[in-house]
């Protein structure tokens, strides 16, 4: 009675032993990308596999947050970060390529419910603003272009700051000028021109089957993906 | 009794694998500028607000889950099966689905919180009380669960005597039923608050994320984790020492060590 169940406990132990390590696929591409990057990413991966390359599965998120993951050891190919600074202390396969610009915009809700006209608006009291966290790059961005603003929620992703505008709990808020190329459900409330401080994306290969894709990210017809989407050259 | 040999390796192995996080944690802590990571007021925000909100979310919790527990334990209500399976519904759902259907109900253009807007101008997105509306969301099943199984397993002839006595039904709760009940309620609702303290994604998807207003500690260490690893590592320190304070003597006072 006291052999077999300690002999069980030692098969399901091997067996999380041998499974629980990195899985990645031959067959696929794992590709850490920038939250900002949701909307052009499966573009890009498309066109990757067009060009004979291999299937890219996406892991988006804040590139802090990604970058975190990545100093943790978390098994990816390549890494498209908003921010080149956050490269320190990766181990990476070449340098880090920058392959797009972005900057920052305020974004309403499409009914535009604050009535916001004009950058005034965006220190008002009776609005609800939302933003990204500082130390987020488009938080950081944030702060570079507007300065300090009285937000009322800041967001760990652009993502989030998004979906605050589309479900209506926010009244306005700051995201990239390719969200805002890319959704139907926000407006901007008045012309904004491309002024930087501007986020320049990098992209980097963290294994040797990830320098491919960086490749890709620099070539011709991903740079007209990336253009379609709203991206500035770098 | 001795336990079988199988039996104590495998709560040997339970035990170990819920200390080592624990001791992870602890030996990558920065003890040497601790002081100085935790003197900064961000974090002192962030514990204030945590508290404040974890107890307001328990007195709540308190107030309208004892009523529930009672009316499910003993009152022979339709659907009550319905009933039940909805009060635990919250502990199986994952926390930011929780917050998003707390969006969708009591969000500014929500079922009632466009209402509550339209009516009396209260939003919660974004508000303490928010963040007290997540935490209560997801805690208030912690201590019905426990108040309703105390009250099951415990047999009611002394309610029944007292009611054949004469003594009215609310006497009969007053001074013989919540008595009895005061150490479950106890362990119930220190589950319940430090599932409240430890709330984070019910919160940060209802209410938002502002440092003195809706950034709790478990906001403020997610949130530094990505920028600087020290202060989360801190603050997760914070989070286990003011955990283990209120557990501990809880534990000897009303969890029965024996």
């Amino acid at each position: 009675m006291t052999g077999r169940p300690s002999r069980l406990l030692l098969a399901m132990a091997l067996t999380v032993a041998s499974t629980g390590g990195c899985s990645s696929d031959d067959e696929q591409l794992t590709v850490f990308a920038a939250s900002s990057l949701a909307d052009v990413l499966p573009d890009l991966a498309g066109a990757h596999r067009q060009a004979g390359g291999p299937d890219v599965v996406e892991v988006l998120g804040g590139s802090n947050h990604l970058a975190a993951q990545l100093r943790d050891g978390a098994p990816a190919d390549a890494f498209v970060t908003a921010d080149a600074a956050l490269l320190a202390g990766l181990t990476t396969v070449g340098p880090p390529i920058p392959v797009a610009s972005n900057y920052m915009v305020v974004a309403v809700p499409a009914d535009n419910p604050g009535g916001v006209t004009g950058p005034p608006d965006l220190t008002r009291d009776d609005l609800r603003l939302a933003v990204c966290a500082a130390g987020v790059p488009c938080g950081d961005a944030t702060t570079a272009r507007f300065g300090d603003l009285p937000a009322d929620t800041e967001e760990p992703s652009v993502r989030a700051v998004l979906s605050r505008l589309v479900l209506g709990e926010a009244d306005l808020g700051v995201v990239y000028a390719t969200d805002l190329a890319a959704k139907v459900k926000v407006i901007a409330p008045w012309t904004q021109e491309s002024v930087c401080p501007c986020v320049v994306y990098a992209v980097v290969a963290l294994s040797d089957r990830g320098v491919g894709f960086v490749e890709f990210l620099a070539s011709p017809a991903a740079q007209a993906i990336l253009a379609d989407h709203g991206f500035s050259t770098p | 009794m001795t336990a079988p040999r199988t039996v104590l390796a495998a709560a040997g192995l339970a035990v170990a694998f819920l200390a080592l996080p624990v001791v992870g944690l602890l030996q990558r802590a920065p003890w040497t500028g601790l002081g100085s990571l935790l003197d900064r007021p961000a974090v002192a925000d962030a514990l204030m607000l945590s508290l404040l909100v974890s107890v307001v979310a328990a007195a709540v919790i308190l107030v309208l889950g004892t009523p529930l527990a009672w009316v499910l334990a003993r009152v022979d209500i339709p659907g009550r099966r319905l009933v039940r399976a909805l009060v635990v519904l919250p502990m199986v759902l994952p926390p930011v689905v929780g917050g998003t259907a707390l969006l969708f109900a009591l969000g500014r253009r929500g079922l009632v919180g466009q209402w509550l807007d339209a009516w009396f101008g209260l939003t919660l997105p974004f508000t303490t009380a928010g963040a007290v509306v997540a935490a209560t969301f997801v805690a208030l099943p912690f201590y019905v669960v426990a108040v309703e199984g105390a009250l099951r397993s415990g047999d009611d002839h002394l309610e029944q005597m007292a009611g054949t006595l004469g003594a009215r039904p609310l006497t009969v709760l007053r001074r013989i039923t919540l008595p009895r009940l005061l150490p479950a309620m106890g362990a119930g609702l220190a589950l319940a608050w430090a599932r409240a303290l430890g709330e984070f994604g019910a919160t940060i998807t209802f209410a938002g994320n502002l440092p003195g207003r809706t950034q709790t500690l478990p906001l403020a260490t997610f949130l530094a984790l990505e920028t600087d690893p020290e202060a989360a590592l801190a603050l997760s320190l914070v989070m286990l020492a003011v955990s283990l304070a209120v557990l501990v003597p809880l534990r000897d006072r009303w969890l029965p060590s024996r």
